[in-house]
């Protein structure tokens, strides 16, 4: 009997295993952290206006360790320029785990974003790109395209957070590839912190980028709607990794305001 | 791409001396500050040798038999060679240092290969090779760039990098076979050479041209059928684009150099040129000796007192007759 209970316990831990390397790396499995597929959903958090920010931007503000945690897993991003396609090994699936956090307060909006990387690359020379990070929002529904947006009708707002800069972060927007512009606004802020660890891989970058609540210009998201579909992307520098190569979410993730409940209660 | 108009740059080797005169023109109007010191829009190097940057020739770029870009390395700041400055104040003006030595050792740079050429003595040869931006009919580095900064004047064909749209991805930089595209670390955007169209537009030739000490740069239109490109390009077919095989089609044109002849050991000189014409041919290709045998004649009969219209053209007798920009 005894026997026969380890056995089936060895088996049951064996498959369980299995199953969990299938769908991520073991080292990455916490309880505490949701796993978010494109076409899901997330809640904005809202932080009461009793909750006091020391610095706006903080990436590791305690807040933080407060507030859920989810997972999605980035894919590289399919050329669609030659320049990209010469680079872009056919079929890569080298995947990436990008943790994130959405808040907002009665003002401002804010996301936070955690990766593993085992380099910090903050330079950009002839010899090397820079790490980054950018979150993407369809401005006019999920059917636009999560590459770049699709055309003038359905744009993109994309808050880029770059490694190398003082003045880190870039408010754009794009309507199809190749179009990115700066927005004449650039009201997003956001600090990113490298936490390098004994082992180069578990090293991670922590960024959170944040905006006023009120948008300004049409290029601008409006948080003011019940759902807003974003998507990110991560650019590792080591790799050589710049525009159209990185990894990115394939497709939206909803996020919920919780606009139409305030409105309805 | 069609252009309304292309300006066209021809140059003679067989008179280029090596003075650099150009390349120090070229810096001084564009590139000794704000992170263009690395930079030479305008070089000088010589050939046979590993060219500037370091190895250009095997770094890729360009385009395949098809048409469609070839992947290309990017040359590395080592590969350009880290510019270095020295300490005069403190050498020759305060004395707080007895030695005058440069910031960062110097371990490569443009030109460090120069004169070294190929060949055993007395067979020994090289040549010097001034190149620039050749601003082609199909630039690679337009091509390559995702953003479409990189555009082509209508006017006159220059190539250049919108530095409004650029954002530093380096595309470029990686696709042109000459390596004529740099990044800039201080802008992070990349820049090239302009032409210097400033004074194209006012009617004046490149600084490279108009100081050049040895007279081996003619500027014209392509289609001005009077100008010194249609005679030396189209008339008398005697200047060729260097690597042609790289499917960019140069807007800038060689004359090949002759050489001196070939010596036996027992020091006879033989019938053949110092500089092997399959060396000459894998830089300007299959025509390369059919020039050689058109300027030997043509030179032959200058040197009877006879008439030459394309010796007097090389010769280069007046900066009006070899700028025409309009």
């Amino acid at each position: 009997m005894t026997k026969r209970f380890i056995l089936h316990g060895t088996v049951a831990c064996a498959m369980a295993f299995t199953a969990a390397v299938a769908w991520a790396d073991p080292a990455e499995i916490n309880p505490n952290v949701t796993e978010i597929k494109p076409g899901d959903s997330v809640e904005v958090a809202r932080l009461p206006d009793n909750i006091y920010l020391r610095t706006q931007d903080d990436p590791d503000d305690i807040i933080w360790d407060r507030l859920p945690t989810y997972r999605t897993e980035l894919f590289p991003a399919p050329p669609v320029h030659p320049s990209v396609k010469l680079r872009f090994d056919e079929g890569a699936e080298r995947s990436k785990h990008l943790y994130f956090q959405v808040a907002r307060t009665s003002e401002r909006f804010y996301v936070r974003m955690h990766w593993k990387d085992a380099s910090q690359d903050s330079a950009t020379t002839v010899d090397s790109f820079r790490d980054g990070v950018a979150i993407q929002y369809a401005l006019n529904g999920a059917d636009t395209s999560y590459m770049m947006g699709s055309g003038p009708e359905k744009p993109v707002n994309i808050w880029y957070w770059r490694a190398d800069d003082e003045q880190q972060v870039e408010n754009l927007a794009a309507g199809g590839y190749g179009s990115t512009s700066s927005l004449d606004a650039q009201n997003v802020t956001g600090i990113g912190s490298y936490y390098p660890e004994s082992v180069a891989q578990d090293s991670e970058w922590r960024v959170v980028m944040s905006r006023p609540l009120a948008s300004e210009g049409e290029h601008e998201v409006s948080f003011d709607q019940a759902q807003v579909p974003v998507a990110f992307a991560v650019w590792q520098g080591s790799d050589n990794e710049r525009d159209g190569n990185k990894r990115v979410t394939h497709t939206w993730i909803m996020l919920d305001t919780g606009v139409d409940d305030e409105s309805s209660s | 791409m069609a252009v309304k108009r292309q300006l066209s740059m021809v140059l003679d080797l067989n008179k280029c001396i090596g003075c650099h005169t150009c390349t120090a023109a070229c810096k001084l109007m564009w590139t000794n500050r704000n992170g263009r010191e690395f930079m030479y829009w305008n070089n000088v190097e010589s050939q046979p040798g590993l060219g500037y940057p370091r190895d250009y020739q095997n770094m890729g770029g360009g385009f395949d038999a098809d048409g469609a870009l070839r992947l290309g390395r990017q040359p590395s700041q080592e590969d350009y060679g880290i510019p270095w400055e020295y300490n005069y104040q403190e050498a020759l003006m305060t004395g707080t240092d007895p030695w005058l030595r440069p910031h960062v050792k110097p371990t490569w740079g443009a030109n460090w290969d120069e004169d070294q050429g190929e060949g055993d003595y007395p067979n020994s040869y090289y040549f010097y090779l001034p190149r620039l931006c050749n601003h082609c009919d199909n630039p690679a580095c337009l091509a390559a760039c995702s953003r479409n900064a990189i555009y082509k004047r209508q006017e006159d064909g220059i190539v250049l990098v919108d530095q409004e749209r650029c954002r530093g991805y380096r595309y470029c930089v990686n696709a042109c076979p000459y390596k004529k595209v740099y990044f800039n670390e201080q802008i992070s955007k990349s820049e090239k050479c302009i032409f210097c169209y400033p004074r194209i537009e006012k009617g004046l030739p490149t600084a490279c041209a108009q100081q050049c000490v040895g007279r081996i740069r003619w500027i014209g239109y392509r289609d001005d059928e009077q100008g010194p490109i249609h005679l030396l390009v189209e008339k008398y077919k005697v200047a060729l684009p260097l690597h042609a095989e790289w499917g960019t089609q140069p807007n800038v044109f060689y004359v090949p150099p002759m050489s001196p002849s070939k010596y036996a050991a027992d020091g006879r000189a033989l019938d053949e040129q110092r500089i092997p014409l399959e060396y000459l041919e894998s830089l300007f290709g299959p025509r390369t000796g059919e020039v050689l045998d058109t300027l030997e004649r043509e030179r032959q009969v200058k040197a009877e007192g006879g008439d030459s219209e394309l010796m007097d053209t090389l010769i280069g007798f007046k900066h009006a007759e070899m700028f025409k920009l309009s």
